[in-house]
């Protein structure tokens, strides 16, 4: 049932497509039709609501920009919020690769897109990491999946190191975050913004199902390894931000940053694992939905030239990590399972007391550019799209006033469908 | 149940008063924070439930629920008349810093008083908050708004000054958070809920310590302290140096209580830190020629009398409460007749340029004095506090029972540092009033002043002698008393 009616929403997307060539509203009209079917066949209702929140407003955003494949880009976006709905509903390893590879390439071409033209540049150099990101990440998995079957450690270790790797080049986790600065600055702030937020969602759940399914003897071991890209990738982000003045090469080291919180819940994937995963897979979630909202809103607020000032100083303080702000939340369900895993594992978890300490340094260096950025881009109130777009946004980060317990009972079922019991 | 709605109401207040004109809002903003005022006397004296349940959360975070027990009332009691009087006393100040400033004076004030409300009623409920992750909740709120503060309406490079005082205090905030998460998953609590907590582990404590100890903050970590509370609006430094750094104090004086362990085992590194810190503040006084940074350096001596507290057993620990309530009023006190010279002197904050300033702003000059007569423990609640910070030092090192027993010979080096620390607050006080109001005066002129700008400062300071005196002093201390591991109970 779930799979006919996400195929149902499919054929709504496309046909909206083809049909935007004419209409370019039939776009963005059946976009959001497909998306409210999406939603329907979501298991996890929670997760789904936020994906479908999220897709919308990126689609709203591109309603500001006019591009030569107007219409088309509705069905992209579209398209990646339904395989990143899609990738919450599937127990299945080909069907999560098939999402990664779903939401992956609709951004090669929304890359390219801009006012009137096409940004030929950035898509070739965009394309050409992203490639090679998804490959070394499939073949990762493929490897890592072969290992479950038929243990091999030399094998479960070139597997894991691939997959990191994959998923640290795609979303841009340092010392791989070469192309994200570049891309960021140069190409327009719309498709940018929904790069940096609904596209991330997917890359990181991917890889966290895969490690889950395929977790070994050997995972504690070698999980240093991403401690140590997360680590690199926290400093070099709030580093390269702190130094940066451009907005968007701000926004494009602040996602450096971000990637390395996120990438810190895949440190805590050990065997036998479930109640730290449930702490990781909530805070991870918490920390892309907030990631994304406070890009969108940055990003619009940049394309706008500016936008209404408070909630510009909302957006910077869920990213900094105050309380009650979803940014927060995510920070805190992170070092709750890094200090949950560090303390189970007594002498040698000081690796995750370590990890948490840094996740604590690094939210601190944070501070300056966020409040720099809310200052810069902060205006006075004027009724118009880029204002529509930050209150959506900063309501999704505002759903956390009231304490994410209802979240965790959502992510039981997320849990469930991953195939570990929270 | 009555109680939630009287925290409650300086809730509400928050999103309403911004909706009315200045004077309206004002009057609102210190009405909605002297209702819970005389309801948490009327606690004080007829009792109300310990604790009222709000919502349950699932492990490690656990029942969420606020907690009125007689800690929570004395610092919600001090919180409460504080952030009423200089509500009042920033009518005027705040106008006159708008046009300053060049700024629209009636839709500022809207956005100042929205902040100064959510900014003091954060603090309120951090008190009475039963979970450590609500008070973590609000201790943050506290951060921002006064950092939104300072970055909007501060003096000299106030966005630095705003960014520095966030930088250092979301380190404390977070470091917090970290012996908070891990107090959450010691296998005994497995909650955050502050009934639930049995034992905090030493990585904790060191967690929630050095967190606090930036907050609070002792030498060292002073650094964004004297900048802070210099060149914020002067209403905030009202706010900032007597109640939230104090709260630092107030976590500790939660975590002490659940576990002491911790500083029974590092008492003496502790305790030598704290008064050395307090009397290396204390010169530190001497050297400064802005009245305000003055003040501000006084706050790090006055923080180092509850770190001194703290180490100082279950008498100590009530110390820590009363020392908390006096430094408060004192310094509020204090703070607003900086204020008052800066807006009746247009700007005056050089010691250097003052002197005498008693034959112009006598009423200014008379609560001044009773500001100091607080944080040198003289004729007000400050002498409450004292006795008990003294009451703690016999009994921890001089009573043969005591664990940390060292004689009279071992002791006496110790009360005597305590001793001179006490001192050392009251020279600098007379020191100040004689530099800043008497001596030869510069303008014998007498000025017509608001009387916003010392009715609530003679309030705060009667409040303050009126607490030295039975019933009030009887039934608090009765109170906190009763409380186990205060007073005569070992915790």
């Amino acid at each position: 049932m779930e799979l006919a009616m996400m195929l149902l929403a499919l054929a709504i997307l496309t046909l909206g497509s083809v049909g935007s060539f004419k209409y370019r509203w039939i776009g963005l009209c059946t976009a959001i039709v497909a998306l409210v079917v999406g939603l329907a066949a979501c298991r996890s209702l929670y997760y789904g609501v936020f994906i479908f929140a999220i897709g919308i407003i990126n689609l709203f955003s591109l309603v500001g920009i006019r591009s030569k494949i107007k219409g088309v880009d509705y069905g992209l976006v579209g398209l990646m919020a339904l395989a990143t709905m899609y990738i919450a509903n599937t127990g299945d390893f080909a069907l999560v690769l098939a999402a990664l590879v779903l939401v992956s390439v609709p951004t090669y071409i929304l890359v390219m897109v801009r006012e009137g033209g096409a940004n030929v540049e950035v898509g070739i150099k965009y394309i050409t990491f992203m490639v090679f990101a998804t490959v070394l990440f499939l073949i990762g998995a493929v490897i890592l999946a072969y290992t479950k079957n038929s243990f091999d450690g030399l094998l479960y270790i070139l597997g894991y190191v691939m997959l990191v790797m994959g998923l640290s080049l795609e979303v841009g986790v340092a010392p791989l975050h070469e192309w994200v600065p570049d891309v960021f600055t140069s190409a327009d702030p719309i498709p940018i913004s929904i790069i940096a937020s609904l596209a991330k969602i997917v890359p990181f759940f991917a890889a966290l199902w895969i490690l889950i399914y395929t977790a070994s003897t050997l995972t504690s071991s070698i999980t240093i390894f991403t401690a140590v890209l997360a680590a690199i990738s926290m400093f070099t982000g709030n580093i390269g931000a702190l130094t940066s003045k451009e907005h968007a090469r701000v926004l494009a080291y602040s996602t450096v940053a971000n990637m390395g919180y996120v990438l810190t819940c895949l440190v805590v994937v050990i065997k036998p694992t479930p109640e730290f995963i449930g702490f990781a897979l909530m805070g991870g979630l918490l920390m892309l939905f907030a990631n994304a909202a406070g890009k969108i809103g940055f990003f619009n607020a940049i394309k706008g030239e500016g936008a209404y000032s408070p909630l510009m100083y909302l957006l910077a303080f869920s990213f900094i990590g105050v309380p009650p702000l979803m940014g927060f939340w995510g920070k805190f369900f992170i070092l709750s399972s890094l200090v949950k895993v560090g303390l189970f594992m007594a002498e040698a978890g000081y690796v995750y007391i370590v990890v948490a300490a840094l996740i604590v340094i690094n939210s601190a260096i944070s501070i300056p550019y966020y409040i720099r950025l809310a200052s810069e881009l902060g205006i006075g109130w004027e009724t118009n799209l880029t204002n529509f777009i930050a209150v959506s946004v900063v309501i999704i980060i505002l759903i956390t006033v009231v304490p994410p317990n209802w979240f965790f009972e959502g992510m039981r079922v997320l849990a469930q469908t991953i195939g570990i019991g929270i | 149940m009555i109680m939630l709605y009287f925290l409650l109401l300086p809730l509400i207040v928050v999103f309403i008063a911004p909706l009315l004109r200045p004077k309206g809002a004002t009057y609102l903003s210190s009405a909605a924070f002297l209702i819970p005022f005389f309801s948490i006397l009327y606690c004080i004296f007829k009792g109300c439930p310990a604790e009222i349940h709000l919502m349950n959360f699932a492990p490690p975070i656990g029942e969420i629920y606020l907690n009125f027990d007689f800690i929570s009332n004395a610092f919600g009691l001090t919180i409460c008349i504080v952030s009423a009087m200089v509500a009042l006393f920033a009518l005027p100040y705040m106008e006159h810093r708008f046009e300053e400033m060049e700024l629209k004076v009636e839709s500022e004030f809207r956005r100042y008083i929205f902040l100064y409300d959510f900014y003091a009623v954060s603090m309120l409920w951090l008190v009475y908050s039963g979970n450590l992750i609500l008070l973590y909740v609000f201790l943050e709120i506290t951060l921002i708004t006064a950092f939104l503060l300072i970055y909007s309406y501060g003096y000299g490079n106030r966005k630095w000054v705003g960014l520095l005082y966030l930088i250092w205090c979301a380190i404390a905030g977070v470091l917090t958070l970290a012996g908070f998460i891990i107090i959450a998953f010691e296998p005994l609590n497995n909650t955050l809920a502050l009934s639930g907590i049995t034992t905090v582990g030493k990585l904790a404590w060191a967690f929630i310590l050095v967190g606090m100890l930036i907050e609070l903050p002792v030498l060292g970590p002073h650094i964004w302290l004297p900048w802070a509370h210099a060149e914020a609006p002067t209403p905030v430094s009202a706010l900032l140096s007597p109640l939230t750094v104090g709260l630092a104090g107030y976590v500790l004086l939660r975590t002490a209580l659940i576990d002491y362990s911790f500083i029974e085992d590092y008492r003496m590194y502790i305790l030598g830190y704290a008064i050395f810190s307090s009397i290396y503040a204390g010169f530190s006084v001497f050297k400064q020629t802005d009245f305000k940074r003055l003040l501000a350096y006084s706050t790090v001596s006055q923080m180092g009398y509850v770190l001194v507290a703290l180490c100082l057993g279950p008498f100590g620990l009530i110390g820590v409460v009363i020392q908390y309530m006096s430094h408060a009023f004192g310094k509020s006190i204090l703070f607003s007749s900086a204020g008052g010279i800066i807006a009746v002197h247009h700007g005056l904050r050089d010691l250097n340029k003052m002197g005498g300033l008693h034959d112009s702003i006598p009423a200014i000059s008379n609560a001044a004095v009773v500001g100091f007569l607080n944080l040198g423990g003289i004729l007000t609640v400050g002498m409450l506090g004292e006795f008990f910070i003294l009451r703690g030092v016999v009994d921890t090192f001089l009573r043969p029972e005591s664990p940390s027993f060292l004689g009279w010979t071992g002791s006496l080096p110790i009360i005597l540092a305590v001793i001179f620390m006490f001192i050392l607050s009251v020279w600098y006080g007379f020191w100040t009033i004689r530099k800043v109001f008497y001596g030869k005066p510069k303008d014998t002129k007498r000025l017509e002043i608001s009387r916003y700008f010392y009715v609530p400062l003679f309030i705060i300071g009667i409040f303050s002698v009126l607490l030295l005196f039975p019933p009030l002093s009887t039934m608090l201390i009765q109170g906190l008393n009763a409380i186990p591991g205060l007073g005569g109970v070992v915790p």
